[in-house]
């Protein structure tokens, strides 16, 4: 077994954390099951990852076992990346056709290696039907660098495409066309939508995230945990009225569900700085520059609770509720033509 | 000064300079009395006042029982009034209370009439702009989950937002028929994804409960329109695995239109005679209701399967 190969998995294996250990390596498929279970996770993780390197150099694993188990660890860990969405079109309106797994495996492939030998790529499905795509780069002199691979993750069928940021830009381009190549599809764009969660970037983009739509039969509520409040008799609730119709605007505009996972939004704005007369002109002929982030380690979550608290009139502003259905969290307000007001603009 | 001297004369060891001082104890004496005496006052108009208020509240209280007890009487007496004539001439209320009897029927019938249109499986609700359809699905006796459509009535109509997962190809439906004819719309995407939740139910299914069955190696893709997979075939002397690798073309059926089944070679002639009867099985009947006759006939040992 090649020495990379050998430090490729021990460094692997010494990045998760060592309750998770025994889990990864079955889930790997690669190590016989009878020594995994022999294998002893109460030293330290130096000792458990040579004996890991070790198993492995009996078994005579290869770069591609070892690149599965990279791929299995950061399907394990995929919170860690950001994920940035890319959306895919047709060049015409074709049939829909069955999606056959070694086809595009082979067409992926030689694509990229058709511009750049120095490529390992690798493959793997997983039960949701997600098909995770690791490419390690390497130049035209410098052997592929396993350490700083790109992943891509892509759903058949769908025409949306998930690659995390790696530093490389310049290979983007090529990757991007490969996807097309390999799936049938005509063009390709990068979508203004990135988070760490993947699980609620495909949520948004797969319409699966819970959005309320006006029916005859309302889904019976799930029953909350609602711990019964002390009620004084005494006290009365001056605002009950408008405290109920903030909880059913907040209901309309974000149904009942859990709400996907971002963690920021941004707005650029492009507008005119608006003050009294009294300031200087001069300032007013130009755009006001102007970055708005808002930030959160659940960004939804916190617009929906915004309104109850208090902290914000209901029903709250479309330009942040619209972050689920428009599926972006960065947005270019300019001015709308005609009218001095803000306006939403999308690319 | 000389009334304030009279009562108080220095007594006659004291040096001259002290009628001064003492003149200002005085006077600081009498603000002292004065103040005194007002504080008193004070206190006096206080407790005047605060009994003054208990007078009246009693007087109030007094006035809110005998009050009370009016209306209760009056209460009574319509009460005794309704019952008296309760068996004939008053119309109005008998009148309210069918009104009410009438309306709640109607309420009843209409909401009765909406859950019929959604067990139908294709139901609408007019919004301010346009309409919402649920399209609920069902497959094999089971209500499976319901996907909604959110269409505005503009020229063109369009879709403002809608829940259909993005395997199903709404757009090309939209294209072909929502400007044209909506029923077909609604028809043609209703039977798309029918037919995807038919297929998706089979496969799980299929892997829940005959799992021990199955060999392994599942194929599949988001729209279940292909499924391959290994599963064992027993005969009196052995198992065989066979692969079989099902391919769904129309998107609006849950029954494959291809399916190849597929052994190794080196297997009894009769086994390959099996595979065919297997393929053609798939072919026409749903795959856990396929697998059940396999069971069956595990069960039940013969060889004319």
């Amino acid at each position: 077994m090649d020495v990379t190969v050998a430090e490729f998995i021990r460094r692997t294996v010494l990045k998760v954390p060592r309750s998770h250990i025994p889990a990864l390596l079955q889930a790997w498929g690669f190590l016989p099951a009878a020594r995994l279970q022999a294998l002893d996770v109460r030293p330290l993780k130096e000792a458990i990852a040579e004996a890991v390197v070790q198993l492995c150099q009996e078994n005579s694993a290869s770069i591609k076992e070892a690149a599965v188990l990279d791929i299995v660890y950061n399907h394990t860990f995929q919170n860690k990346r950001v994920w940035t969405v890319y959306q895919m079109t047709k060049a015409t309106g074709g049939e829909t056709d069955i999606f056959d797994f070694t086809a595009f495996k082979r067409k992926f492939k030689r694509r990229i290696q058709s511009s750049l030998i120095n490529v390992t790529i690798n493959f793997k499905e997983f039960e949701d039907n997600a098909i995770w795509i690791r490419i390690a780069w390497g130049t035209s002199y410098t052997k592929p660098n396993q350490y700083k691979a790109t992943y891509v993750v892509y759903h058949s069928q769908t025409p949306y495409a998930f690659i995390s940021k790696s530093i490389n830009r310049s290979n983007l381009p090529l990757l991007c066309q490969a996807l097309i190549v390999a799936s049938n599809y005509g063009d390709i764009r990068e979508m203004e939508l990135r988070s760490h969660c993947l699980d609620s970037l495909k949520d948004i983009v797969f319409k699966r995230y819970s959005q309320t739509f006006q029916t005859h039969h309302p889904k019976p509520l799930q029953e909350r945990n609602v711990a019964p409040e002390n009620v004084d008799p005494r006290l009365i609730q001056e605002d009950k009225s408008e405290k109920e119709r903030i909880q059913r605007v907040n209901q309309e505009v974000f149904g009942d569900g859990p709400q996907p996972k971002l963690e920021f939004a941004q707005y650029k704005l492009e507008t005119m700085f608006k003050s009294s007369p009294k300031m200087v002109n001069v300032s007013e002929r130009e755009s006001f520059r102007c970055l708005v982030k808002f930030s959160s380690p659940h960004l939804l979550e916190a617009l929906k609770s915004l309104a109850p608290a208090g902290m914000a009139d209901a029903p709250l502003s479309p330009l942040l509720t619209c972050i689920p259905h428009k599926a972006r969290n960065y947005f270019k307000i300019k001015e709308r033509k005609g009218v001095l007001a803000a306006g939403l603009v999308s690319p | 000064m000389e009334p304030s001297r009279a009562y108080l004369s220095p007594p006659s060891f004291l040096p001259a300079c002290l009628p001064g001082v003492l003149s200002r104890l005085e006077k600081l004496e009498a603000r002292a009395r004065a103040l005194a005496l007002k504080q008193e006052e004070a206190e006096q108009q206080q407790r005047q006042e605060v009994a003054r208020l208990r007078a009246r509240i009693k007087q109030l209280r007094r006035r809110r029982d005998e009050l009370k007890g009016k209306v209760s009487l009056q209460q009574a007496a319509l009460g005794r009034r309704e019952e008296a004539t309760s068996s004939g001439a008053e119309p109005v209320p008998t009148a309210r209370v069918q009104e009410r009897a009438l309306l709640q029927w109607k309420v009843e019938t209409v909401e009765a009439m909406l859950r019929v249109f959604y067990l139908t499986g294709i139901s609408g609700k007019l919004t301010e702009r346009g309409v919402c359809f649920c399209l609920s699905t069902a497959y094999d006796g089971n209500y499976l989950d319901s996907y909604y459509l959110d269409i505005v009535i503009t020229q063109p109509v369009r879709i403002h937002r809608h829940s259909v997962p993005i395997f199903i190809p709404l757009k090309r439906i939209a294209a072909k028929y929502l400007q044209t004819d909506v029923r077909c719309f609604l028809a043609t995407l209703s039977a798309h994804l029918n037919a995807y939740v038919g297929r998706k139910y089979q496969a799980d299914y299929l892997q829940k409960h005959f799992s021990a069955f199955l060999g392994g190696h599942w194929q599949k893709n988001s729209l279940y329109n292909m499924l391959a997979f290994n599963y064992d075939v027993t005969t009196e002397s052995s198992t065989f695995p066979f692969r079989v690798k099902l391919l769904y073309g129309d998107l609006d059926r849950s029954l494959p239109t291809e399916a190849s089944v597929s052994c190794k070679e080196d297997v009894p002639a009769s086994l390959l005679e099996k595979a065919a009867t297997h393929s053609s099985l798939f072919m026409n009947m749903a795959l856990h209701k396929a697998f059940d006759t396999f069971r069956k006939a595990a069960e039940t040992p013969d060889n004319t399967e």
